[in-house]
């Protein structure tokens, strides 16, 4: 059995940097099951979530030379990427096919009971922490995080001004934070 | 600027997750390089999430793994695997050159593709931080070397302590310039400006907070003016200012 090889975070960069494939294969063992659970929160069904798992490191691949270590530490930046790709899913034509059922009111009221007995995805990590914020936290965690909608966007659904959806979301990230435990 | 306020306002934590404005994104990005606390605990937050995320891991099975993997590979390795299966008659042996001329060819034009394709795509980057990069127009730059102009630093008034602007007054021609270093957005209110006359405030002007990055002109400044300040007043203005809501204030 080959040897594994283990890096910094300063060596796997730049052997990420240099497209060299022991690199991408220790960043994937490492962050697979991590990055999955993220998906997973976004996109319940397995299937889908292990397609969005391997776009989002092909994105890391194809986009490494943007990331910028001063702008923050290589696992925030997959996680950036990793949510990105799973919000762009929920986006696309073939995945609204499948909800088209939902409405946008569904989403902000109902997400959470909808599928909380179904999908036992939601009753671990950030989800479960989520679903514990009081309803305002909750509506806005909801509405940004898992649906990728802007600050705006969201003022415009909840009818509030957007400075509230600032306040409420900084707020509700300082609330998550105390169940990092 | 309260750098402890602002750390714990929960900037941090909406930043690290992708949650946070453009302009928040900026103005953070802008801050923790002036301040090394705030670096920190933007790290530590950092670290606090990925422990949280990798506890919560899902496994994701072997075929899956091996499936990513592979195309993973294929990303760093890039092979040429071109089979062409030719019948073997003895009219057409002059084909074996041929092909064997058709995919050096191929390869060749592979690798100029890639070069050509490197270099456009660098050369792109290269517009794009063009781009990005904007300092001061010359304009604004030639009305700062004028020796009428009377600088006025603005500071926050808590709680909007880590607001900034500076004010360049020329005494002259009654004009002010304002260029903002740091105001948060805002949608339905104005920001106004007042100076400071005989110790009460005198209406210079609303301020278009959505030119940002350069001089911002008020017309009729008070000659008179001893200081000024900034409040947020519903929009269109107010005839007297609402104290409660002053963002920034300056001294001459």
């Amino acid at each position: 059995m080959p040897e594994i090889k283990k890096y910094t975070e300063a060596e796997l960069i730049d052997a990420l940097k240099k497209h060299e494939n022991d690199a991408y294969v220790y960043l994937y063992n490492n962050y697979k099951g991590a990055l999955f659970t993220v998906i997973l929160q976004i996109i319940p069904d397995k299937e889908n979530a292990g397609d969005v798992l391997q776009e989002a490191f092909i994105m890391a691949w194809k986009n490494i030379d943007k990331y910028d270590a001063a702008k923050g530490r290589l696992f925030t930046w997959l996680f950036n990427v990793t949510r990105n790709c799973a919000i762009n899913t929920t986006r696309s034509k073939n995945y609204k096919q499948q909800l088209k059922n939902d409405s946008l009111d569904n989403y902000v009221n109902d997400v959470d009971e909808r599928t909380s007995h179904i999908l036992p995805i939601n009753q671990i990590g950030l989800r479960k922490q989520v679903q514990q914020l009081k309803d305002d936290y909750r509506n806005v965690m909801q509405l940004s995080y898992f649906n990728g909608f802007t600050h705006e966007e969201i003022a415009k659904i909840l009818n509030i001004p957007s400075g509230t959806v600032k306040t409420r979301l900084r707020n509700a990230l300082i609330e998550l934070r105390k169940q990092f435990v | 600027m309260d750098i402890k306020s602002y750390i714990s306002s929960g900037i941090i934590e909406t930043y690290v997750m992708g949650l946070c404005t453009p302009e928040e994104k900026k103005e953070l990005e802008s801050f923790r390089q002036q301040y090394p606390q705030l670096n920190e605990a933007i790290l530590n937050f950092e670290t606090e999430l990925e422990k949280n995320l990798v506890r919560d891991a899902t496994q994701t099975g072997i075929e899956m793994d091996n499936q990513i993997l592979k195309a993973l590979s294929s990303l760093s390795t890039p092979v040429v695997d071109i089979k062409i299966n030719l019948p073997k008659t003895k009219k057409t042996n002059w084909l074996k050159p041929l092909a064997a001329a058709a995919i050096l060819l191929l390869a060749l034009s592979m690798v100029f593709n890639y070069i050509l394709y490197r270099k456009t795509r660098d050369q792109q980057l290269a517009i794009k931080e063009k781009e990005n990069y904007s300092p001061l127009p010359v304009a604004d730059y030639n009305i700062l070397k004028q020796s009428t102009i009377t600088p006025v630093a603005m500071y926050g008034v808590a709680p909007h302590s880590i607001c900034r602007c500076t004010l360049f007054w020329d005494k002259k021609t009654r004009k002010a310039f304002i260029i903002i270093h740091h105001l948060p957005m805002v949608e339905q209110n104005n920001y106004q400006l007042w100076a400071m006359v005989d110790g009460k405030p005198v209406n210079v002007g609303l301020i278009n907070e959505k030119i940002r990055g350069r001089f911002i002109e008020i017309q009729n400044v008070p000659a008179g003016a001893t200081g000024f300040i900034v409040t947020l007043e519903k929009s269109g203005g107010s005839s007297t200012p609402t104290v409660e809501e002053t963002y920034l204030s300056g001294k001459i």
